[in-house]
């Protein structure tokens, strides 16, 4: 196998590059050999997270229940020897999973016999040992996971925002179902999901540290999983207006919490544009509520908001939203207060612009420090065909004409949502040192 | 003063030791300051410090200007913080830039960013001797609500609350926050004269690491010092060790759905070759997927979603937290203390012993391959006087057998059961 295998990009300002190949059976692959880390990383990433509760095939329209991605992350981990984690362990290396709203990934780190772990991890997710009696085994586990992220107050505020905000889009429910959703979950169901989505044509391999492409390459030829593209999810199209404009609940949390957000009322199919404005929104969420932000400070000494303030920008090919929280005594005059910010039109002047695209580029070469970075990231933009090396490019062609067109297409009355969690009982003990403790 | 140490360079500049290994694999560097002081009913006043320090400089009117400061230095992190390493209090700042060759013009990121922690360590913005009251009241209010906040974390908490209990009396019972009670009662004028007293008497360590500007490296460093007022660092005490005694149990209820039980050991003191058997021995019992408490409770009994066993060296704790259903909590207990016997007779197969060793080896070799990494295990290392650079450290546990480990654990006890579970509402 020759060097006419991979397509190679460059970046010059990093001294970096990115070897691009797709196996005869269609898997695509990035490789970033670099001999700057001991460490190796390898991810394989499927386009099948917990929104892709519907799909159509054969000629028949098929339904699973909530939770189902999760679930079946849970059960690739599982083989007639139940030695899965015990063949990376040996070889010192450390593999895990994580199932997102639109995403699975498996991936592991390796200081020592990279190829070997990459056969397992490509092993790991070309069969699925599926039976009633194991699924079963598991319901326990994962429920028992469920119970604790229910337990977190942010958790649950997420949930309960995404739901005001969407009233049929999968994204309004929790990534691992819930209790009563999983309980439907048998194996035939398993293991049609894993027929329909894990096939190479809807999965990507990504590999970064002191590697040789060419091996990388070779043991990708390997992989056992199906041909093909998956089927098209099917969801009911929620661009309208938000479900619920406020929801709250009473949670034991020792201080209220508010989320606050707008919903995308239209969706970008092209990944390149949608990556684009993605990094608009970014940065109009930046000049509202970054630390340097006079509008945050100004918030800040009038007592709405405090340093637990936080924001953020989801969006994939059939949703998108931002939020913004924070703990308050007064939620709603927070709510209020965080509403009228971001409809109010921004204004960016030469100094943030100048300073942003400082910042813009210092992350971007902060992105180059780990192995588990490099590798995470082009799985990722490799499931969407982006180009490497591009978010520089894509940044210098953003005006601030285009922030705050953004902000008047995003920002609207009816795409906003807000949910509270509100203080609800004591916790116990105070924080404090007890300084007793009873011994039997 | 040594020349190496760790794999670091090694030397003293204004009575402070300075480590520094430039290395251009990275496209950042850092430079971190730390300060040491015993854990006392100062804690309070001292955890309000980066909260307060992030306020403004004599330069940076306010908080926005600081951090504009940063972004124009293409977004350097210039960070203070706090943490408990055990019974001591550290106050650390550190300085996060990439390199300037990525950056145009290649400015002298290193020279803008120590000056700028400088000002943010040295020349806060006070008034009479104090920090600025309206900042003060406002910072103490953010410290106390982050405190409680801790509890929205039901498996930190847990934690917290089960040292509170089995150290009760002992400086290790300090929250690192310093406890909520002990925030609200402060006075404007003891966070500055908490600063003074870190850099006065705290027992100081300075690091570099990353793509480092090697010309003139020690003389910009040596400026930096220079700017700390004249110090007289005063020892840490030792941490006390109490007499075995009779197993403490609590259980407090919230509405939770998942119970938390964390069981606390002690360890007596020892040498770093018994330390390295222990780390193999907490690997083994509560590691990772290999270890006992995953494949005997979580995967072959079903009794908890998690289970793991962890080291406090600074102190001489073994920690085991597990997330579970309150109903198995005896069980799981009984568990442990069953793996914990067996372990500590011997029973272990030389499978275990290889996986347990080569993810301690595998997690050793990859500390080269992050600054910060790095910084912190030799901060670590020079903190318990091992002169040991990871690949030096990896020695330790090549050949260690499985009665070594065995033997590492002797003397081991559990002091406290800790169990945070529902009350009637979570149930």
């Amino acid at each position: 196998m020759g060097q006419h295998d991979f397509e190679i990009h460059k970046d010059r300002l990093l001294d970096e590059e990115v070897w691009l190949a797709t196996t005869s059976h269609g898997l695509r692959l990035r490789v970033v050999p670099t001999e700057r880390f001991q460490e190796a990383a390898a991810m394989v990433s499927f386009r099948y997270g917990s929104t892709d509760l519907g799909f159509v095939e054969g000629g028949g329209a098929h339904r699973s229940p909530e939770g189902v991605a999760h679930y079946l992350e849970h059960k690739l981990f599982e083989d007639e020897e139940l030695k899965v984690f015990d063949r990376f362990a040996r070889r010192g290396a450390r593999v895990n999973a994580m199932t997102g709203f639109t995403r699975t990934s498996y991936h592991f780190t390796a200081t020592d016999q990279v190829l070997e772990n990459l056969d397992d991890l490509l092993h790991l997710v070309s069969r699925a040992h599926v039976t009633p009696e194991n699924v079963d085994k598991e319901r326990g586990i994962i429920a028992q996971e469920i119970r604790m992220y229910e337990d977190s107050a942010d958790y649950r505020l997420f949930f309960d925002f995404l739901g005001g905000l969407f009233g049929s889009h999968p994204v309004r429910h929790p990534v691992g179902g819930t209790v009563a959703s999983i309980a439907d979950i048998t194996a035939d169901e398993l293991l049609a999901c894993y027929h329909a989505f894990y096939r190479t044509g809807n999965a990507a391999m990504a590999v970064a540290g002191p590697v040789d492409p060419h091996a990388i390459l070779q043991a990708a030829e390997g992989c056992k999983l199906a041909s093909g593209k998956a089927p098209e999810s099917v969801w009911e199209e929620d661009l309208g207006p938000v479900l619920r404009s406020w929801f709250e609940r009473e949670l034991q949390v020792p201080r209220s919490k508010v989320m606050l957000g707008f919903k995308d009322r239209d969706v970008v199919g092209d990944p390149e544009a949608r990556l684009r404005r993605h990094l608009v929104t970014e940065i109009l969420l930046d000049r509202l509520f970054s630390p340097s932000s006079e509008i945050r400070e100004d918030l800040r000494r009038r007592g709405i908001v405090d340093d637990s303030l936080s924001f953020g920008y989801l969006s994939d090919f059939s949703f998108g939203f931002s939020s913004v929280s924070c703990e308050s005594d007064d939620p709603r005059a927070a709510a209020e207060a965080l509403r009228r910010t971001m409809l109010r039109p921004v204004e960016l002047d030469e100094d943030y612009v100048d300073r942003v695209r400082r910042k813009m580029l210092g992350r971007y070469v902060r992105s180059f420090g780990s192995v588990r970075n490099l590798a995470f990231g082009q799985a990722q933009e490799a499931l969407d065909d982006i180009t490497p090396f591009r978010m520089l490019e894509r940044f210098s062609s953003v005006t601030a004409a285009d922030v705050v067109a953004r902000q008047r297409e995003h920002c609207r009355e009816d795409s906003c949502a807000v949910a509270v969690a509100v203080a609800g009982q004591q916790r116990p003990g105070n924080g404090s040192a007890i300084p007793a403790a009873q011994r039997s | 003063m040594v020349e190496a140490f760790a794999g670091f360079h090694a030397t003293e500049i204004e009575g402070v030791p300075v480590l520094w290994l430039p290395d251009r694999r990275f496209k950042t560097f850092r430079f971190a300051l730390q300060a040491r002081r015993p854990m006392d009913r100062r804690a309070a006043a001292r955890s309000l410090l980066p909260g307060l320090l992030l306020q403004g400089t004599r330069r940076d009117p306010d908080r926005p200007a600081l951090a504009r400061r940063m972004e124009r230095l293409f977004g350097a992190v210039v960070v203070p913080s706090t943490g408990k390493e055990g019974e001591c209090h550290v106050l650390r700042f550190s300085l996060d830039s990439i390199a300037p060759d990525h950056a145009p013009g290649h400015p002298d990121l290193l020279g803008d960013g120590l000056e700028l922690l400088a000002d943010l360590l040295a020349r806060p913005r006070l008034e009479n001797g104090a920090f600025p009251e309206e900042v003060f009241v406002r910072e103490r209010t953010q410290a106390t609500h982050a405190a409680r906040a801790l509890f929205n974390d039901k498996a930190a908490w847990a934690t917290q609350q089960a040292l509170a209990h089995a150290c009760a009396g002992e400086p290790m019972a300090i929250p690192e926050h310093g406890g909520v009670e002990a925030i609200e009662s402060l006075r404007a004028d003891e966070p500055e004269k908490a600063r003074q007293d870190f850099l006065a008497h705290g027992e100081m360590l300075a690091l570099a690491h990353g793509a480092l500007p090697e010309e003139s490296l020690l003389e910009r460093i040596g400026k930096f010092l220079r700017e700390l007022p004249t110090r007289s660092p005063e020892p840490i005490p030792a941490s006390r060790h109490p007499e075995h005694r009779t197993r403490g149990a609590t259980v407090e209820r919230a509405t939770v759905q998942q119970s938390k039980l964390v069981l606390v050991f002690r360890l007596p003191a020892a040498d770093s070759a018994t330390w390295a058997g222990r780390v193999l021995f907490a690997s083994l019992l509560g590691g990772g997927p290999h270890s006992r408490l995953f494949r005997e409770v979580r995967e072959k009994h079903s009794l908890a979603y998690y289970a793991h066993a962890t080291l406090e060296r600074f102190k001489g704790l073994l920690l085991v937290q597990v997330g579970l259903d309150q109903s198995a909590a005896a069980r799981v207990e009984e568990e442990v203390l069953r793996q914990v016997d067996e372990l500590r007779a011997g029973t272990i197969t030389t499978d275990e012993l290889e996986t347990a060793r080569a993810g301690v080896l595998s997690a050793l070799a990859s500390v080269s391959d992050g600054i910060g990494e790095r910084m912190e295990f030799t901060a670590r290392q020079w903190l318990l006087g091992q002169d040991r650079s990871p690949e030096q450290q990896q020695e330790l546990y090549v050949h260690t057998t499985a009665a070594q480990v065995a033997q590492a654990a002797e003397g081991l006890w559990l002091d406290h059961s800790y169990l945070l579970a529902p009350d009637d509402e979570g149930v």
